[in-house]
């Protein structure tokens, strides 16, 4: 324990002495707070554009603008769920006023004409409106037999508009039906408003057959996708550590020294140890970061915390966690132990890099499928996949959430557990021929071979 | 047998249809210094890596300090590899402290200790450098301080002057007699005669793999007797025209003009007695020196002089030195 612990503590303050450790630690609260200023910029910095109908009623420009009023509606009736998740009270007033500002203002139109309209969508000419004078942003010409909305504009990337004028149009379209079927006005807005309700629940044991969902209901997958991304990201981190360090050691010409001081086993066990602090290391100062953060606005808006709460429920669910904790530790050996394994055959970077390539393919597979859980977390896929033993650390965790039978979760970590000492097991041949017999890629898979008693191990430098 | 810091019986090793090693069988007895000698590619470093338990020969059996080589024995044993190297990001004092702790020492001994031999060696001053920051001959000096801090029983050094300037092997050969009168016994390789010369008590010798020679100084030279070195034009057969003359001559490396030969004196006959009989067969004698035997003529007489021709050529640490 004493060698191992001796490895562990020079790999692990050589890795936190370097700069590089420093600035990964700092990129990633850097990142989320620039990328979440730059979300805030970008939806606040967005300008307000206007836009006319040309018609020779006010009817599709009412119709666009009651589109609009819907969708602030259904955006103000969800804030208003979440507060209420939240315990947090609001009134209508403070809802309208946590709006977002309408980014799309109609205008009277300047012209009739798309010729007489072209200076004024092409920023030759401006038209005055509430934020001042502006070019033109679009400009909704109805054709003259009444069949077509011709939607002109300059820039044809923002959509917002012109989705919003075609669900105007359907709905318009649907209410002149009914009109000219005989129905009133009146009674349309009655059946708009007496429109059933779609609300969401869950068959329970323990509340009477069932509740309505919640956050809670949805914490747990959510909570099972962020672990199974934790790990996926912490593997992916270490690649660089273990492939560069073994790389620095071989180059370095420094294995046969420490393996005339240390056991190969105790080596291998102090480095990994070594790469799994310092990733530990980062990952829980992200998580001070997020933990600090979610306090701070815990305390800014103390219905927050409801909101949390099932999300640290799920998190310290034994049966989502025991698992989790399982893979992770399984996960981290086994590819620990091939990326070093590899690293030992490597002599420089560049060599290193060809191997790069295809763990990358190797470990976008299992993000594939967290993304596939994500959307679905009961696909089958998920389930077949998970049996895979390289992916199962990820998807296993991705499981948890829908209650597997024991059986498959107790296989699935036997097979996870017994890949990982058989890939402990080449590892360890293929680092001695790579550390001490100077071995290189090209001799991977004689090696491998020769391990699995296939054929003599393949020459290698005295 | 039973403390005999080393023990190599029957060793071989194969690398596919290499043999690197072959048979070899020697005793490092304790307190002494050994050679371990023979041109690049014979073996010496194979050899002492299975010595050392890096790596375990296909047949025969090492015994360090009268067991299989494990990290208990080999905690008493200080070894220096042919191929240097350190962690470049590392202190020399946190280098040299770092490799004591591994061979069991105590963290505060280990510094202490680190401390002592920097200051003791010159390097006092650069203990808080990082080796990428010292000369390489610094560097060398650090790694061979780390082999040596935690005070071993047994030393095995792996062509340790290779690369290292003529003021810096004096040093190294310094440290290896202090070792040495503090008790501990080295082995050390090397493909220079002139460094076993001067400091070992016996000597390997090794060619292709297999022993060669096995025993002291002494016996080496005895094996030639007194000589004496002739230069002779380019081109001409000394062997062959003292052959029957009853002398026996090699080619030796060339000092001066001409081609170098050492011609051994059968008993009873001085180095006169050789330098007429060339004259008689009339022989086109440029130079002219009685001299005792070299270990490098014992060399010769052993494998031959193809075989002896890579012990002058550098190794691959001078070449890298060199670049």
């Amino acid at each position: 324990m004493r060698n191992i612990y001796l490895i562990f503590r020079r790999d692990f303050l050589g890795y936190v002495k370097a700069w590089g450790f420093w600035l990964s630690l700092a990129a990633v609260p850097l990142f989320l707070i620039v990328g979440a200023g730059f979300g805030y910029f970008a939806a606040s910095s967005s300008p307000v554009r206007y836009y006319t109908v040309v018609e020779p009623s006010n009817v599709i420009a009412g119709a666009i603008e009651a589109e609009f009023r819907r969708t602030e509606a259904r955006a103000a009736q969800d804030a208003a769920a979440l507060a209420g998740q939240m315990k947090v009270p609001v009134n209508e007033a403070q809802l309208a006023e946590a709006a977002p500002d309408r980014k799309f203002v109609a205008v009277a139109p300047p012209a009739q004409s798309v010729e007489a309209l072209q200076p004024y969508l092409t920023g030759e000419k401006l038209v005055s409106g509430p934020a001042g004078e502006k070019p033109l942003f679009a400009a909704l010409i109805l054709s003259a037999d009444g069949r077509v909305l011709e939607y002109w504009s300059s820039d044809v990337n923002v959509s917002g508009l012109r989705y919003s004028a075609e669900t105007a149009m359907r709905d318009l379209s649907r209410r002149d039906a009914l009109l000219a079927a005989g129905l009133s006005a009146e009674f349309l807005k009655e059946a708009d408003d007496r429109a059933v309700e779609v609300a969401e629940f869950r068959p329970r044991d323990e509340v009477g057959g069932g509740s309505e969902v919640t956050v809670a209901d949805r914490a747990p997958a959510i909570v099972a996708v962020a672990l199974a991304y934790f790990l996926w990201l912490m593997v992916f981190s270490i690649i660089q550590y273990l492939l560069m360090g073994t790389i620095e050691e071989r180059s370095n010409k420094i294995f046969d020294t420490l393996l005339t001081s240390v056991k190969l086993p105790e080596l291998l066990a102090g480095k990994l140890l070594a790469v799994f602090a310092v990733t530990s290391t980062m990952m829980l100062s992200w998580s001070m970061f997020a933990g600090v953060g979610s306090a701070f606005a815990a305390s800014q808006s103390p219905g927050l915390t409801e909101l949390i709460a099932p999300f640290l429920a799920a998190a310290t669910d034994p049966g989502l966690i025991i698992p989790a904790l399982i893979s992770f530790i399984l996960g981290y050996v086994l590819y620990g132990a091939i990326f070093m394994a590899l690293g030992s055959l490597c002599d420089t970077i560049q060599e290193a890099q060809t191997l790069l390539s295809p763990m990358m393919i190797l470990l976008m597979l299992p993000m594939f499928a967290i993304f596939i859980a994500f959307q679905d977390p009961g696909s089958p896929v998920i389930d077949y996949a998970s049996w895979v033993p390289l992916f199962t650390p990820f998807l296993l965790i991705l499981r948890m959430p829908q209650d597997p039978p024991l059986w498959e979760i107790v296989a699935q970590m036997g097979l996870m557990a017994a890949t990982t000492v058989l890939i402990v097991w080449l590892s360890t041949k293929v680092y001695r021929a790579g550390a001490v017999h100077g071995a290189g890629i090209g001799d991977l898979m004689g090696m491998i071979k020769g391990a699995m008693g296939m054929k003599p191990k393949a020459d290698v430098k005295g | 047998m039973g403390d005999a810091p080393l023990v190599m019986s029957g060793a071989t090793k194969r690398f596919g249809a290499f043999t690197a090693v072959n048979n070899l069988s020697f005793e490092v007895p304790k307190g002494q210094i050994i050679g371990f000698l023979g041109p690049n590619g014979a073996g010496k470093s194979t050899s002492l890596r299975m010595s050392l338990g890096v790596m375990q020969p296909d047949e025969g059996a090492v015994s360090l300090f009268g067991a299989a080589p494990d990290i208990q024995n080999l905690r008493r044993v200080g070894f220096l590899p042919e191929e240097r190297g350190l962690y470049k990001k590392m202190t020399a004092r946190d280098t040299i402290t770092y490799f004591a702790r591994l061979k069991g020492m105590g963290a505060a001994d280990a510094r202490a200790r680190a401390n002592e031999l920097l200051e003791t060696t010159g390097l006092g001053k650069f203990k808080a450098s990082r080796i990428s920051k010292l000369s390489k001959g610094m560097a060398q000096k650090v790694q061979i301080l780390s082999t040596l801090a935690h005070r071993p029983d047994f030393l095995i050094l792996d062509e340790p002057f290779s690369g290292l300037d003529p003021m810096n092997q004096q040093t190294l050969e310094d440290l290896i007699r202090a070792e040495h009168a503090r008790g501990a016994t080295i082995l050390f390789s090397t493909h220079v005669m002139e460094h076993a010369e001067r400091l070992c008590d016996r000597i390997v010798m090794l060619a292709r793999g297999r022993k060669v020679f096995d025993g002291t100084l002494d016996a080496a030279y005895a094996t030639l007797g007194q000589g004496a070195r002739m230069a002779v034009e380019h081109g001409f057969d000394l062997a062959a025209a003292l052959a029957p003359k009853g002398f026996e001559a090699h080619r030796a490396a060339d000092k001066g003009p001409g081609d170098s030969w050492r011609v051994s004196l059968p008993k009873g006959l001085g180095a006169q007695d050789a330098l007429r009989a060339a004259l008689e067969t009339g022989a086109p004698i440029v130079g002219f020196q009685p001299e005792d035997a070299r270990l490098r003529d014992v060399f010769v007489s052993l494998v031959g002089e193809a075989e002896a021709a890579s012990l002058d050529a550098p190794s691959a640490a001078d070449v890298v030195e060199a670049a």
